[in-house]
């Protein structure tokens, strides 16, 4: 069985997916017999619109080996503490969701409850004065967390915002230094086996034919190996998710680095603000059936707060997945396996789920076909737990102002999300699931800030008086402001650190 | 207007452990509430089928502790022996006995899980016995037991125990303490605003049940208490029968004895309680909700009654109605016990269907198809190791891996990582781990002065 073993991997295309896959692999792999060769064109660009990411990369990251100043020095990156959400429950909200939990729970009660139940009695502060995170977001200011876990400091967790293509580039110089060959080249054909029907090789444009037995798809959108040659069909969910272009443009700033994502939502989709340490990142995610490429452009344009410093790019892309992320001996990772819009900054993070799990269920040439079953269950739910997510945030809205709020305000969600809202609405109870991506204060984050406050809590936190309730709140508030109001400027910490670009 | 109120007063239906377990533990998390007990006579079908022993798992006790009930008191007041696993005879086609411990099994060779290195070594010829690297299962080998230190950075770490208590001296435990937090004992059921029936299979509540008795063929049950001068090891004996299966459960001063058979099976059997498996096809129906055993009739063979009527405790208490205007809490409540059920379900049928005991019984059980959910944990295991986990599981990954092995199923193929590791590397690792194991365990004391000590 042994002499079975797959040999020769092909990852088909650079890119974000690529690179990261062709690092883990070379890490995972090295030592073994078993080669890995990526091919790319430098005439096909990449999409590496995902430069926001969530806490999970730090795992990645660590487990390469890769150092956290010299990666971010190399990729221009910031702290990320959480993301901005502006004018999504209604025009003029604001809220935070962060990479941390709100409050402390009391008697057993977790926060959230004892929160509603204060605001419902009067209490003014936001939810948002109870995160160390938030509150140290909202001033720009960053530090690690602290292993204690006594301490205010250990209440949160972080992530970066970098350059995807240079991130793509260090990835690159990792995987070659551990033998990953690189081979330049269009890929144009893949000839099939006629008995199986698996993909047998890649031809090149120049003629030249790279055989394997494992094919990894990181051809982005179009999909070259799972779809143009095994056509594994694709599921569409734009009747939950309608936009489906968006506009991209990179500009100067001077405002401090803020550890945090923004994500606008505008008339008829959102513009997203990613600060990098050379420059910001700017998009607009619109739905084409209620505005113009034009428009959507100008609107954009109209939003950003500096000098554009590239000339404004367009994408178009289908939300959904492939009807099977591995079929045979392809496996698709990336925009090649299905696409999410960036709202919670999730697809660098399902390409590393991706990766992972093909390294905990790698195949050898019988092709255990349980081997993909499994591989696809998990990633279908994987993927069907971040669209929930994602519908969520415009679903959870009051806007009224244009056909684009009224469409997604009173489209009919998916059951699994209609059960977790009205159970959050009725008695703030958050309903989740195992191992999964966002952690109930993520879901909490969304449901408050977005006005899903619960209309009861849960009994137990009874206990507690409602003076005592706004005592025990109260001084909880100052701490939090206290603590955050210590922590450096991020500016400062990059320099502390070693990670501030030159 | 009276859906806005508060619920102010529970009754609950059944003075079983599972009436007591809910009224002690709802008490304490909801000191204001005016909590009555209606008391039934007659063996205590609470849980389900009626038992001498029950069994807490490892996180069971952290979980009772949180709710006020620590470890010393559970031992001393429940005659409770520590648990460390089920031991097996007569479920393997090779005769083999085998042992499913509580806890992790071995350690991973970088990102290779153990029981793959397993899988691989045997395909390649070597014999290996999974107990063998199960501090848990090497303790309870050598008669030594104590919970690991706070902060111990050994082998001894990686132990982990449970408690299996006298069923009726937990109940009474409960009732005491509840009682004296002024739940109120009453002849007939009182009115509330919600009722908590535990009052087992035979409930006045019961409502649409589903019938699981085409795949669990084993509807008869008897149970005894027998004493022992010497405290007998810290595992359950489980061993398979030709029309059944049957359990030993060690308690400090004695032991609790289960009869599991199939009627059609064993025509000269003793006289013995009826059991039919199954379930509700909704625990939480208006203000009723359904626990333990009125909601759930499990094959009792996983040793998970207490355990599931705890979790349904806990989930209730988690999910109280805030106002008599339940409904969001009961869809979720009913959601979660689902598919809590359908994880026991599946954990027990695949401890019943897949096994190598010898008996017309077992042979009908092996030869019949398994519904799909369980069918695709059995297939994928078989076919490479791995282990499909749900919400509600019963079991963790440790756990179906020692079930599934101790059962005698194999997986066909591995990790194909594990495969292109050479055997030295794995030996040397297995080596490793057994001799840190072997020295922990070492300096264990004998376990029945442990416990003598414990129970004292």
């Amino acid at each position: 069985m042994e002499g079975r073993a797959v040999e020769r991997v092909v990852i088909v295309g650079g890119g974000t997916a690529g690179w990261m896959t062709a690092a883990a692999l070379a890490h995972r792999l090295q030592g073994l017999p078993i080669s890995v060769t990526l091919v790319e064109s430098e005439e096909i660009g990449t999409v590496g619109v995902g430069e926001a990411t969530v806490p999970h990369i730090r795992f990645f990251n660590a487990r390469l080996g890769i150092d956290e100043a010299d990666f971010m020095r190399r990729t221009s990156a910031t702290f990320k503490l959480g993301i901005e959400f502006r004018n999504w429950g209604r025009k003029g909200d604001s809220y935070i969701h962060p990479f941390g939990v709100f409050g402390e729970e009391i008697e057993g009660v977790p926060f959230h409850h004892l929160w509603a139940r204060f605001a419902r009695a009067g209490g003014r502060d936001p939810v948002e004065a109870f995160s160390l995170p938030v509150l140290a977001a909202r001033m720009d200011r960053f530090a690690h967390p602290d292993p204690d876990p006594d301490s205010l400091l250990s209440t949160y967790s972080y992530a970066y915002q970098f350059d995807a293509g240079l991130y793509a580039a260090y990835l690159r110089a990792y995987a070659e230094a551990r033998g990953v060959r690189r081979v330049e080249g269009r890929v144009v054909g893949a000839p099939l086996q006629g008995e199986t029907g698996f993909v047998e090789s890649v031809v090149l444009q120049d003629g030249r034919i790279i055989v394997g037995e494992l094919f990894i798809d990181c051809s982005g959108f179009r999909g070259l190996l799972i779809e143009q040659a095994l056509q594994a069909g694709y599921e569409d969910w734009s009747h939950w998710l309608p936009c489906d272009r968006a506009v991209a443009v990179p500009c100067r700033s001077d405002a401090p680095l803020s550890p945090y994502t923004r994500a606008t939502a505008l008339d008829a989709g959102w513009a997203w603000r990613i600060p990098l340490q050379h420059r910001v990142g700017n998009g607009h995610v619109y739905c084409s059936s209620h505005i113009s490429d034009e428009a959507a452009r100008d609107a954009l344009l109209g939003q950003i707060e500096g000098e554009p410093i590239a000339e404004p790019r367009f994408l178009r892309f289908t939300t959904g997945r492939r009807h099977k992320q591995w079929d045979r001996n392809v496996v698709a990772i990336g925009l090649a396996a299905g696409f999410l819009e960036p709202l919670e900054s999730t697809s660098i993070h399902l390409i590393q789920l991706a990766v992972g799990r093909l390294l905990d269920h790698f195949p050898d040439r019988d092709w255990d076909p349980f081997c993909a079953r499994e591989y696809n269950r998990l990633m279908d739910l994987e993927y069907e737990r971040v669209r929930d997510f994602l519908i969520l945030h415009y679903h959870a809205t009051e806007r009224d102002d244009t056909p684009f709020w009224n469409q997604v305000r009173t489209m009919q969600v998916p059951d699994s999300l209609a059960h977790r809202l009205e159970t959050f609405r009725k008695r703030g109870v958050v309903v989740n699931y195992r191992d999964g991506m966002f952690l109930d204060a993520s879901w909490i984050a969304v449901y408050l800030g977005q006005r899903v406050i619960p209309e009861t809590s849960d009994p137990r936190g009874e206990v507690l008086s409602d003076a005592g309730l706004m005592l025990r709140l109260a001084s909880m508030r100052d701490e939090y402001a206290q603590m955050a109001s210590q922590l450096p400027k991020q500016n400062a910490f990059l320099e502390r650190i070693g990670a501030h670009v030159g | 207007m009276s859906g806005d109120a508060a619920v102010t007063s529970v009754a609950i239906a059944g003075s079983g452990l599972a009436g007591w377990l809910a009224a002690s533990l709802v008490a304490r998390a909801l000191p204001d509430l005016a909590i009555t007990v209606t008391e039934t006579p007659g063996p205590d079908r609470s849980l389900g089928v009626t038992t001498a022993a029950e069994i807490l798992l490892p996180d069971d006790l952290l979980m009772l502790g949180e709710a006020g009930w620590n470890g010393p008191d559970l031992l001393r007041e429940c005659r409770a022996g520590f648990l460390l696993g089920t031991a097996l005879t007569g479920w393997r086609a090779d005769g083999a006995a085998a042992f499913m411990p509580f806890g992790e099994i071995g350690a991973p060779l970088g990102p290779v899980p153990f029981h793959q290195l397993v899988s691989t070594q045997r395909r390649r010829g070597e014999a290996v016995n999974l107990a063998n690297y199960s501090i848990g299962a090497l303790a309870a080998q050598a008669g030594r037991f104590a919970p690991p230190p706070p902060g111990d950075e050994t082998a001894h770490s990686a132990l982990a125990f449970g408690l299996c208590v006298d069923t009726q001296r937990m109940a009474a435990m409960l009732r005491e303490d509840a009682l004296e937090r002024g739940v109120q004992l009453t002849g007939a059921l009182s009115d509330a605003d919600l009722v908590i029936d535990a009052s087992g299979p035979d409930s006045r509540f019961a409502g649409a049940r589903e019938d699981w008795s085409a795949w669990f063929p084993f509807d008869r049950v008897a149970s005894a208490r027998r004493s022992s001068e010497a405290p007998p090891p810290p595992y359950v004996h489980c061993d398979a029968h030709a029309a059944g299966w049957q359990s030993f459960a060690p308690l400090a001063d004695g032991v609790g004895e289960l009869f599991v058979f199939a009627s059609a099976d064993a025509p000269g059997a003793p006289p013995a309680e009826p059991f039919a498996p199954g379930c509700e096809v909704a625990a939480w129906t208006d203000n009723v909700v359904r626990i333990a055993g009125a909601a759930a009739q499990h094959d009792p063979v996983s040793g998970l009654q207490l355990h599931i009527a705890l979790a349904d405790v806990l989930r209730l208490i988690a999910l109280f109605p805030a106002t008599r205007e339940l409904a969001a809490e009961a869809a979720e409540y009913n959601r979660q016990w689902r598919e809590q059920t359908d994880c026991a379900f599946d954990a027990a049928l695949l401890r019943l269907a897949r096994t190598g005991a010898r008996g017309a019984v077992w042979d009908r059980l092996r030869a019949s198809p398994l519904p799909e959910r369980a069918g695709y944990r059995h297939d994928l295991y078989a076919a490479n190791g791995r282990i499909v986990l749900h919400d509600g599981e019963v079991l963790d990954e440790a756990g179906w891996i020692a079930q599934f092995d101790a059962l005698g199923v194999q997986p066909r193929k591995g990790d194909a990582l594990a495969d292109a590791l050479p055997s030295e590397r794995i030996a040397a690792h297995f080596a490793a781990i057994r001799q840190a194991m072997i020295a922990a365990v070492g300096r264990m004391p004998p376990y029945q002065a442990l416990l003598a000590q414990a129970v004292a």
